[in-house]
């Protein structure tokens, strides 16, 4: 029994009420504001470290369990734990908030109390979904995700902010609707919500596995997106603010992908392994057709929007490959897409709060003019084409690694690979023409003569990305250790309940 | 003398070079042009030059430890226990890799100290020289790391500098405004992933069917999997072991046609030749483009093995009969396009391409020793001519400037002025002649020309090929005389006759920083031949492989060490088919007998012709000829690959994703239709009554929503109450099933 991960999880409250205190109105307080945030999501993230000090990644099981009855009368109770499936997302977390409160430092000049306030309040609700072990619980924290998000689109948001965000909130809920019905029944069926207790007794609701997974799935799909879920990401992505678009693409579409590895793939073993083909199709489907659709994008917010639909692909090949290189690979590349793909969202951020536009056509030659811009910029590019040596490749490397043995692929996996492994290709067609187009050519519009390199705060930003971009891709071994057991663990079982199924 | 150990130092010069001149580089050139080029462009040369001596300390220890290949560890990459997968990052020493290492950092030293002068003066020099660093740190990661996904590293990572110094005047537009060296570079890359999307799914299928990517523990493997006829088995997934090694090969095939520029992949060569000239003779001429050469000299054993399976791809080639094939082929083609290139260095680009089909061809006949011979030959030769086309396009250049500031001459100048078209340049010999003398030992060694390197290298080609493949010795051997004809006619353009602009007129002798490095390489070209020279592999044959250790007597014995022959059967040895090149009088005699008349052709046809920049090529009379300089794979792919592709992104991302799936699908139908259901369930829940909750829960998003209210008044209540009560019925629905 431990509090450590209720402090995680509820220590950005603590933040949200030193906002409330210290405001004085008028926006007199609003440097302080920032700092109390960001103190407080820097202590929050230090509290994460914590966290993976105390983490023995030789355990498979739960770890620094905090579970206490909540309403006995039904089976709920108020669990967190943390194993290998979730500690890199609450890592990520953590460290995608602070650097979305830093990222908002200057671009963020209305409402400030508020926004901070969504802000922390989204941390909480997101670590509550990585942390959760009671499927009661765990709907709760993620349902609470949305309204943050709501409103960070909703009022900071681009023109088309109202519809997006709308857009944004009831595609997400009415997923997780059906979600709701699959944890009430099992809920009622096993007495229970706490997850390890429903895996260890889902003999009981195994005849309805296949309907159940949907439930689940569709909720999911909905949030990582898988093709043809995706019709709310571009208006939610584009119209974000910059440090929302951050949040959604570095953490939110994780929680997708994390909720199938946590919830269907070891609740719903013979259905994840009948269902994986189908899934495996879509992931590929998204894949190249994220990439083609990328291509032609003319605002670059955009193209980097539609590009997440493809890197996702790659995670949920993985994770529907059910073999330990594939699924790790599936996690990693969550974490290895939040990083690319949040600083891509980031750089976006940093043009726009200058030049107020994301037309590609408006830009052409800031190598030029921002040298030092474009080639942090140039380093996150290549990160999210999968250049070896970067952290991209690790993570698709080891997931098409796992895909092109992977038993639930069928007798001939490597035609999902090879189609897979087409988005590489693809990927280097819309991130080198949006380099190009952006950075390249001559600066032939005067507007962008006057934009300044980035300042110390950017470049610290950018340094934090670099960091973890360039550790992953020459020495990940330390991050596949820290899910190793638990991965192996569900793999085992996957593969020994689906041989007696047999 | 063991020398093992300082492997890992010869990649952490070039990463020193790299960040010296990336964090530091710009300010001093920035504070003084003079100072600050001389330390940015020589602190990149002597990290070059640092590596060289490391690479000739480790060819010293080979010698003097029997040739005994050594992996020296660094540190671990992937390693996933729970998968039994693991990659370390690791340095292989052995004569192979050692060779490489040695034309990669030698030639590369010169080619450093050369671009000091011929980028001398540029705004971007502590750039370019970041990115030449840059290149060399992974070009050796390239041919030396220990497995395949560390090779793999490396040649992206070129692949990455390929594309960074092609584009490296990136803000320059041609005639019809578009930026050419962006999108030069840009296709480069691109064109190079399709080649390293077979490198990729090359190294899923060996992963799991070796359990390893790292070379020896893979051949090793493969020789024993293939004696016992194995059956590969990955997941669900089963087929015979020469299947699997067919398809690993092919599939290593479309990352060496990338790569090396071979067909269909080489359109990316010619367009490269957009960046700086040095980077020309560097990365596409002398190394980047021979490493699928070094590739498939690398997988030997796995060839073999294709080779010994047989006729598996269709049923109707195998893999290394393919490999030489395409290599052949793309030889003869590429050497006939060259015929029709006006720019000097598209000419030599051409030429590239065609001299890396020679190798890739031998490499496929299994001459794997030719093919690195006529690697090395050829980066001596070939980086010697692009150097010296650099040489000549700054005396161009410096004439043109002359001209500029000469009034007189005003009126007979022209608004474009391109410095590399052979048709202005002629009778160069006698202003710039040690750029001619260098220029014309390069010419004749990649004619084939006794001495000269490229006539030993070339002829233990084809020698080859008459012995164990006639039809690629036949295409080969014209290859070979479309080689001698279009530096013929290149010598002749530049060099002689009269000159046909005034810049020609006015060119002059490049710096010192330039010449000398042509002299060094002209040196190498001349007597490079001595790596290999047939007598000494014949009295090494007679001497039943024996040799003194400690002494490099040639590369067929040096590199035997990384050739092996091996045991295909349990019943005996299968030899290698690359037996040690006899002389052959009779091939060598016709080599060398056709490419003199060739060049005497291409001498006569050009003796005063075109008289003027203006007049037309001789050659442009024969019109099928003239058809390479269209006909061949660019304009298809142009016309039939990129134009369909930009339609389908089109139109997927307009018409279906957005027009159609995004404001459709969803808006007019399911929002639509959601709202009047919802209404219509509004309105009669209102009638039993509930009209408080309603209004209620209306009242509660009203507060929540504040600034979105006044937008949409009323539209987000009614949809998400919509959503609660159909979710509400369902649940009802479902217990009322269940129970």
């Amino acid at each position: 029994m431990s509090i450590l991960l209720s402090v995680l999880v509820f220590f950005p409250v603590l933040g949200v009420l030193a906002i409330l205190l210290a405001d004085r109105g008028k926006g007199e307080s609003d440097n302080l504001i920032r700092w109390i945030a960001l103190v407080t999501s820097l202590i929050t993230l230090v509290i994460s470290v914590i966290v993976l000090a105390s983490y023995n990644p030789a355990v498979s099981g739960l770890q620094l369990v905090d579970r206490v009855p909540w309403i006995p009368a039904w089976g709920i109770q108020y669990f967190l734990g943390i194993d290998g499936l979730s500690i890199l997302m609450v890592l990520l977390t953590a460290f995608i908030s602070v650097i979305a409160i830093a990222a908002s430092w200057s671009a963020i000049d209305k409402q400030v109390k508020a926004y901070y306030t969504f802000m922390l309040l989204m941390e909480v609700g997101m670590m509550g979904v990585f942390l959760a072990q009671d499927l009661f619980l765990f709907y709760i924290f993620w349902e609470f995700t949305l309204i943050p998000m709501y409103f960070l689109i909703g009022i900071w948001g681009g023109t088309e902010r109202v519809y997006a965000s709308i857009k944004f909130f009831l595609y997400t809920m009415a997923g997780s609707l059906l979600m709701l019905l699959a944890i009430l029944y099992m809920g009622i069926t096993n007495g229970t919500f706490s997850v390890p207790d429903l895996i260890a007794g889902r003999a009981a609701f195994a005849d309805a596995q296949h309907i159940l997974f949907l439930g689940f799935a569709i909720a999911f799909a909905i949030k990582v997106p898988v093709f043809p879920f995706h019709s709310w990401l571009p208006d939610a992505h584009t119209q974000a603010p910059t440090a929302g678009s951050i949040i959604l693409a570095g953490v939110l579409l994780k929680m997708g992908t994390y909720g199938f590895v946590r919830f269907n793939l070891p609740l719903f073993p013979q259905a994840s392994f009948d269902y994986a083909p189908a899934i495996a199709v879509l992931a590929i489907i998204g894949i190249i057709y994220g990439a083609i659709v990328s291509f032609p994008q003319k605002d670059v917010k955009k193209l980097v929007a539609y590009s997440s639909i493809s890197h996702l692909g790659f995670v949920m090949l993985g994770i529907f490959s059910l073999n330990t290189a594939g699924i790790q690979g599936g996690i990693l590349q969550g974490v290895n897409h939040g990083l690319s793909t949040g600083a891509l969202f980031f750089l976006v951020g940093v043009i726009y709060e200058q030049r107020h536009t994301r037309l590609m056509s408006e830009f052409g030659g800031l190598w030029k003019a921002i040298p030092l811009f474009s080639v942090l910029s140039l380093i996150v590019v290549l990160s999210s084409m999968g250049l070896p040596g970067l952290n991209g490749f690790v993570g698709e490397f080891t997931i098409l690694l796992g895909s092109m043995g992977a038993e639930s692929l069928g007798t001939h996996p490597w035609i999902y690979t090879a189609f897979a492994a087409s988005g590489v290709i693809l990927a280097a067609v819309y991130l080198l023409w949006m380099f190009q187009n952006v950075f390249m050519g001559p600066l032939d519009n005067p507007k962008n003569e006057a934009l300044r390199d980035v300042n110390r705060r950017e470049l610290v930003i950018f340094l934090a990305f670099l960091v973890f971009i360039v550790w992953i891709g020459i020495a990940p071994s330390g991050y596949f250790n820290l899910m190793d057991s638990s991965v192996s663990r569900l793999v085992n079982d996957i593969s020994a309940t689906v041989m007696v199924g047999q | 003398m063991n020398a093992y150990g300082l492997a890992p130092l010869l990649l952490l010069f070039p990463a020193v070079g790299v960040l010296f001149n990336g964090l530091f580089g710009r300010r001093f050139v920035e504070a003084d042009a003079k100072v600050g080029e001389r330390w940015s462009g020589w602190f990149a040369s002597l990290m070059a030059i640092s590596s060289f001596v490391v690479a000739v300390l480790l060819f010293f220890t080979l010698q003097t430890n029997e040739f005994h290949p050594v992996v020296v560890p660094i540190m671990d990459w992937i390693s996933i226990p729970a998968a039994d997968f693991y990659v370390p990052w690791a340095i292989r020493v052995d004569t192979l890799s050692v060779t490489m290492m040695l034309v990669v950092t030698g030639v590369g030293s010169l080619i450093h100290i050369y671009a000091i002068g011929y980028m001398h003066g540029d705004p971007n020099f502590s750039r370019f020289f970041t990115y030449f660093s840059l290149f060399i740190f992974f070009m050796l990661i390239l041919v030396s790391g220990s497995t395949y996904l560390v090779l793999f590293v490396g040649w992206e990572g070129v692949g990455l500098c390929s594309f960074l110094l092609i584009s490296f005047w990136f803000d320059r537009k041609n005639a019809a405004g578009k930026a050419m060296n962006a999108d030069a570079g840009r296709k480069a890359f691109i064109v190079n992933r399709v080649g390293d999307f077979g490198m990729v799914l090359a190294m899923f299928l060996m992963a799991w069917t070796f359990r390893s990517l790292e070379f020896d523990t893979v051949f090793e493997t493969a020789v024993e999997m293939f004696k016992t006829n194995h059956i590969v088995q990955f997941g669900l997934f089963s087929a015979p072991i020469s299947v699997v090694i067919t398809a690993i090969t092919a599939l290593f095939l479309l990352g060496a046609t990338g790569k090396s520029a071979q067909i269909p992949l080489y359109v990316w060569l010619p367009d490269a030749m957009a960046g700086p000239t040095p980077v020309s003779a560097l990365i596409h001429a002398a190394t980047m483009v021979t490493s699928g050469i070094y590739l498939i000299v690398r997988s030997n054993v796995l060839f073999e093995i294709a080779r010994e399976s047989g006729p598996v791809i269709f049923g109707v080639i195998s893999t290394p009969d393919l490999v030489a094939l395409i290599g052949a082929s793309t030889g003869l083609l590429a050497g006939l396009i060259a015929f029709t290139q006006f720019d000097i260095k598209k000419v030599l680009a051409y030429s590239t391409v065609s001299q890396l089909g020679f190798m890739i061809a031998a490499a496929g006949m299994g001459a794997y020793v030719a093919a690195m011979f006529h690697l090395v030959a050829h980066a001596f030769f070939k980086a010697l001519l692009f150097l010296g086309s650099g040489s000549v396009i700054h005396g161009m250049e410096h004439g043109h400037h002359h001209l500029l500031h000469d009034h007189s001459h005003a009126e007979d100048h022209e608004a474009v002025f391109d410095p590399q078209d052979m048709r202005t340049m002629g009778g160069l010999r006698h202003r710039m002649p040690v750029t001619f003398w260098t220029y014309l030992i390069g010419a004749l060694a990649l004619s084939g020309i006794p001495p000269l390197a490229g006539f030993w290298s070339k002829d233990e080609i084809l020698a080859h090929a008459n012995e164990h493949a006639q039809v690629v010795y036949v295409v080969l051997a014209l290859a070979a005389v479309c080689t001698a004809f279009y530096m013929g006619r290149q010598l002749h353009l530049t060099f002689f006759g009269a000159p046909r602009h005034a810049a020609a007129e006015h060119a002059q002798e490049s710096s010192r920083l330039m010449t000398v490095p042509l002299i060094a390489l002209a040196a190498l070209a001349a007597v490079g031949g001595l790596l290999n020279l047939p007598f000494l592999t014949t009295r090494m044959a007679e001497a039943n492989h024996h040799h003194p250790a400690g002494v490099f007597v040639g590369l067929e014995s040096w590199l035997e060490h990384s050739i092996a022959a091996f045991e295909l059967t349990e019943a005996g040895t299968i030899h290698l088919p690359h037996t040690p090149i006899v002389l052959s009088p009779v091939v060598a005699g016709i080599s060398t007998l056709l490419a003199l008349v060739a060049l005497g052709g291409a001498f006569y046809i050009y003796r005063n012709k075109p008289e003027t920049a203006a007049d037309p090529d001789p050659l442009q009379r024969i019109k099928p000829l003239w058809w390479f300089r269209i006909l061949p794979l660019e304009t298809f792919y142009m016309k039939f690959v990129v134009p369909p592709f930009k339609w389908l992104a089109d139109w997927l991302a307009f018409a279906v994703d957005w027009n159609f799936w995004h404001d459709f699908v969803h808006n007019n139908i399911i929002r639509d239709m959601f709202v009047s259901f919802a209404t219509f369930l509004a309105d009669v829940f209102d009638k039993f009554g509930v009209d408080g909750t309603v209004n209620g829960i209306g009242s509660l998003t009203k507060g929540l929503a504040g600034a979105i209210r006044r937008t949409q008044t009323g539209f987000a209540r009614t949809y998400a109450l919509g959503v609660f009560l159909g979710a509400v019925a369902l649940l009802v629905y479902f217990l009322w099933v269940l129970y």
